[in-house]
């Protein structure tokens, strides 16, 4: 799906363009599972001592060879400087992407470039122990140069919650950080299960996820943000193996989902779009625009990493309110609606 | 000898206008919702008679709102294509040219992405925020309609190569600026305006927009129309025309703006859709000849007629999702063209 | 009316007898036209045409003469109005050709010069009625009249069997007459043609100008023709221009501008002129230029 070559497609010739992002709309590019051997050819990094050297499997499963300790690390991967963060270990990662902005101590590490096309000289410069890569931000040809170089690269690809926890937790051992590794995953464990209890006997909330508007992109149903949503005691009313499925508006009219999610960490911006959407009589068919039915939520549900644990909270949050009131001890809510002053989410 | 007359002309474009009624019918039809076309023409006849409110039933607000008015924008988008597309042949005399050849739809993307980018930070009105991206959009392409215009003059008129060289080199410009914007951004950002750019019909407008677009159709088709006898003598050579009487300069600039502004109101709403311009200029020409009094209003109805098929096989091939109309055409388009090709050098 | 010669251009001089021919015939008159051509303004120009006079009259064929590059395509060019002269006018029954719309000029005058290619396929007959466009309004469908008029073109240059044809399909020969029909279509007082035996084999120049003199005489077109071929012009032209250089050298019948020494400066090879059997002149090329 992210292949190298995407953004060289949208050139010149108009005509090219339109055929080529059909094929890649139709037929997403498979990353080769046994695309690169392990990077044997790997340089003496410094003069004197011995370097050891750990074999491991990553989540494509290449075998990497990856020097012990691990005391320099590149991230090429917003997701991936998240998770470092994460484990604690941001004194070690000495570059990371320009759009890797949180935390935001992040922003001030060394930059190498964009997710897709990092500078080589710029990683190879900062002379890493092992540069993070990702299946679905990164590139084969990326990969494929860093073999050349002799640095070597640890591949994840977490497809769903579980995934990411568990990735989480591989990153900690492969980096030599295991503990930390085993805290952070047993904390975001525990919340999942907390929310489970919470709302996991509620019936789910039928949403359409809204990442573009013009014209309408939604998520497939093997996104890990479908298996986030789910998690949020939501279910995606879109039902596509295509990964980012531009949906025709009638399906969506006809299955009036019930809740309008958007991911944007500043809901102002998406307060005004709704607002633009309100006046558009083809929109107006959606009962969610009408109602204003809405929930924004933080851009961390785009991103597999732990952060997204606390999106799917506030969403779950939103979506079944009721569920996240303290109940006082006599009490108990009758059958109001309840109203959220943040999102209005009506029952 | 059997020259055009205007009994004839008026069955073959009835003819044409018969069968993109019937491809409008079965596009209706096509869905993701059941229509029953018979319950809807009825409920149709009860408005219009009886100037009643809106229809009540489910698949009627579907229809009426979301199918009908894209069934109209293709139509729209289509017959502009064609028609700019058949002036550029003529124009550059040039059976390879097509209405993205002179850099306008370039223009107009740019515009388009500048628009997005820029909107978050203005506090405007809600229904003119949602005017901003076709806007931008047709400002984009006049900006590059006059650039070019003025890069392809010579001693003072517009040259035909000039023109050509003038508007490619612009439309890789313009190309290079839109390749920096979007690898700028990122995330689902991008995503979105790749999706835009490849030819969509699924933008839904305000209602105004629509009156602004079926008016430029008629303003820059009728124009082109004036010029009709012009082109059919143009296409005999440049030095032949001007001997038999055709004002050079003034059809070269008639047919110049009217079908860069047709291209560039078609690309604002829908994004560059391709192959429309290029093969329906020549899918006529095999059936009904150069002339251009005919050829002109049936590309019109032949490019209405093959957007609308191809944005509704776009719309029932993969549900729930959709493949964008420009990604159709490309796919229906490229093997016609090899196939046109061949069968000129056969 | 004046019996003297009256000098008119540089070294030319008008024969008295035609001088002496009635005015009111005249519909084409070359006044002291010259033309400069400079690819930009702070160059010398390249070309020059210098003031170069003639007149024609109805039912007559002028002949423009001279060797290659010698700017006998530019006068036509300034004839037909294309081409706006440096100094003196271009009158055709009166009117500056140069000033008249597009559409008034190809209502009177009909150029026939080498063909583009066609873009597109085209029939002979659609091709004629081109030839009908300046009579018509700006968005129109071809009348009776202009059927009638098309067709009767072709068959005035024997073409009308041609008339189904692709253009594509059709010799040098038959293509050029279908030209000639489109421009008899125009139903012009003035007839240009440039070079127009370049491509035709001997049997189709003949054709051609014996084609031409016939519709000068019977439709009372003027007929200027441009050409290097001396002994069709002899044969054939009432009158002829003889230009080398951008200079007019002389204006008249052929008898009398087909002088030895003339030709042989002009055309810069030896040659012989004889009378023919016709009674106008004949030139031989010199083969062995030793016997002289």
């Amino acid at each position: 799906m992210h292949h190298t070559k995407r953004f060289g497609l949208i050139n010149i010739a108009g005509m090219l363009l339109p055929l080529l992002q059909a094929v890649i709309a139709t037929a997403p590019v498979i990353w080769a599972q046994t695309a690169s051997t392990a990077s044997t050819t790997s340089s003496v990094q410094n003069g004197a001592p011995a370097q050891t050297f750990r074999e491991v499997v990553d989540e494509t499963g290449r075998t990497v060879r990856i020097p012990q300790p691990v005391t320099r690390i590149v991230s090429l991967a917003p997701s991936l400087t998240e998770t470092i963060y994460a484990l604690g270990l941001q004194d070690r990662l000495v570059g990371d992407t320009d759009y890797c902005d949180y935390p935001p101590e992040a922003q001030k590490k060394q930059k190498v470039g964009g997710a897709i096309n990092p500078s080589l000289e710029v990683i190879a410069h900062l002379r890493p122990d092992v540069v993070l890569v990702t299946r679905h931000l990164n590139t084969l040809d990326t990969v494929h140069s860093l073999d050349a170089l002799g640095i070597p690269s640890y591949a994840t690809d977490p497809r769903n919650v579980d995934e990411i926890v568990a990735s989480a937790k591989r990153l900690g051992d492969v980096l030599g950080a295991s503990e930390a590794g085993a805290a952070l995953t047993e904390e975001l464990q525990r919340r999942l299960d907390v929310l489970r209890q919470k709302i996991g006997a509620l019936p789910p909330r039928r949403v359409l996820f809204v990442v573009w508007t013009d014209p309408l992109i939604s998520i497939g149903k093997d996104t890990f943000i479908a298996d986030a949503l789910r998690r949020a005691g939501a279910v995606s009313i879109i039902d596509s193996k295509q990964d980012w499925p531009q949906v025709n508006l009638e399906e969506v009219a006809h299955l009036q989902p019930e809740v309008l999610v958007f991911a944007d960490s500043h809901g102002e911006t998406t307060a005004q779009h709704l607002d633009v959407l309100a006046t558009r009589p083809a929109w107006r068919i959606l009962n969610a625009v009408r109602d204003r039915n809405f929930a924004v939520i933080s851009e961390a549900v785009n991103r597999p990493a732990p952060r997204i644990v606390t999106a799917i909270e506030e969403l779950a949050e939103k979506l079944h309110p009721e569920a996240f009131v303290e109940k006082p001890a006599a009490d108990k809510l009758s059958g109001n609606t309840v109203l959220d002053a943040k999102c209005l989410c009506a029952r | 000898m059997r020259p055009l007359t205007i009994q004839r002309l008026f069955l073959q474009c009835a003819a044409l206008a018969g069968i993109l009624f019937v491809v409008v019918i079965i596009a209706l039809k096509a869905g993701a919702v059941e229509v029953s076309l018979f319950a809807l023409g009825r409920d149709l006849i009860r408005v219009i008679v009886h100037h009643g409110s809106e229809i009540k039933s489910d698949y009627g607000l579907i229809v009426m709102n979301i199918r009908l008015p894209r069934i109209l924008l293709g139509i729209f988008v289509g017959a502009s294509l064609a028609v700019a597309g058949t002036g550029f042949q003529a124009l550059l005399r040039n059976p390879l040219a097509d209405p993205y050849v002179l850099g306008v739809s370039n223009g107009a993307a740019l515009g388009a992405i500048l628009a997005l980018l820029v909107s978050p930070h203005l506090a405007l009105l809600p229904a003119v925020a949602d005017l901003l991206t076709p806007l931008g959009a047709f400002l984009g392409a006049t900006a590059t309609i006059a650039a070019v215009y003025f890069l392809g003059r010579r001693e003072g008129q517009i040259d035909s190569t000039t023109l050509l060289l003038g508007g490619v080199i612009t439309g890789s410009f313009l190309a290079a600026i839109i390749m920096f914007l979007m690898t700028s951004e990122s995330g689902s950002n991008l995503r979105g305006m790749a999706y835009w750019l490849m030819g969509n019909l699924s933008t839904s407008l305000q209602p105004s927009v629509y009156w602004i677009l079926w008016l430029g159709f008629l303003l820059g088709a009728g124009a082109i129309y004036t010029t009709a006898s012009d082109l059919n003598l143009l296409l005999s050579g440049e030095k032949e025309a001007m001997h038999l009487g055709v004002d050079l300069p003034r059809v070269r600039l008639v047919v110049y703006i009217a079908a860069s502004l047709l291209t560039g109101l078609a690309v604002s709403v829908s994004g560059s859709i391709g192959y429309v311009g290029l093969l329906v200029p020549h899918v006529m020409r095999q059936i009904f000849g150069s002339d251009h009094r005919v050829l002109l209003p049936t590309a019109a109805f032949g490019g209405a007629i093959a957007v609308v098929i191809a944005d509704t096989i776009g719309r029932i091939v993969v549900p729930p999702a959709e493949l964008p109309v420009g990604a159709m055409t490309a796919l229906a388009g490229a093997p016609l063209f090899i196939y046109l090709l061949r069968r000129r050098m056969a | 009316m004046s019996t003297v010669a009256r000098p008119t251009a540089m070294g030319a001089l008008r024969s008295p007898g035609e001088a002496s021919r009635a005015n009111n015939d005249v519909r084409l008159s070359v006044e002291q036209v010259s033309y400069a051509y400079s690819p930009n303004p702070t160059q010398a120009p390249l070309f020059t045409l210098e003031a170069t006079s003639f007149q024609a009259r109805a039912g007559e064929i002028v002949a423009i003469l001279g060797p290659n590059a010698s700017g006998k395509s530019t006068l036509l060019k300034l004839i037909a109005g294309t081409l706006e002269p440096l100094s003196g006018k271009v009158l055709l029954s009166g009117f500056p050709t140069h000033s008249l719309t597009a559409r008034t000029r190809a209502q009177r005058i009909a150029m026939v010069q080498q063909e583009s290619q066609l873009l597109f396929p085209a029939r002979a007959w659609e091709f004629v009625l081109q030839g009908r466009h300046p009579h018509g309004r700006a968005l129109r469908f071809e009348s009776a009249t202009d059927i009638a008029v098309a067709r009767n073109a072709l068959a005035q240059v024997g073409a009308a069997q041609l008339s189904d044809r692709w253009m594509a399909e059709l010799s040098g020969g038959e293509k050029q007459r279908v030209i000639l029909a489109r421009a008899l279509a125009q139903q012009p007082l003035l007839l240009l043609l440039d070079e127009p035996t370049l491509h035709l084999d001997i049997a189709a120049q003949v054709d051609l100008l014996h084609g031409l003199r016939h519709l000068a005489v019977e439709n009372r077109y003027t007929v200027i023709v441009v050409t290097h071929e001396l002994n069709l012009a002899g044969e054939y032209a009432n009158q002829v221009v003889l230009i080398q250089r951008g200079k007019c050298l002389r204006v008249g019948p052929p008898g009398v501008v087909y002088q030895r020494e003339l030709l042989e400066q002009v055309f810069q090879t030896p040659l012989s002129v004889e009378l023919g059997p016709s009674g106008r002149p004949r030139v031989n090329v010199v083969a062995d230029r030793e016997s002289r």
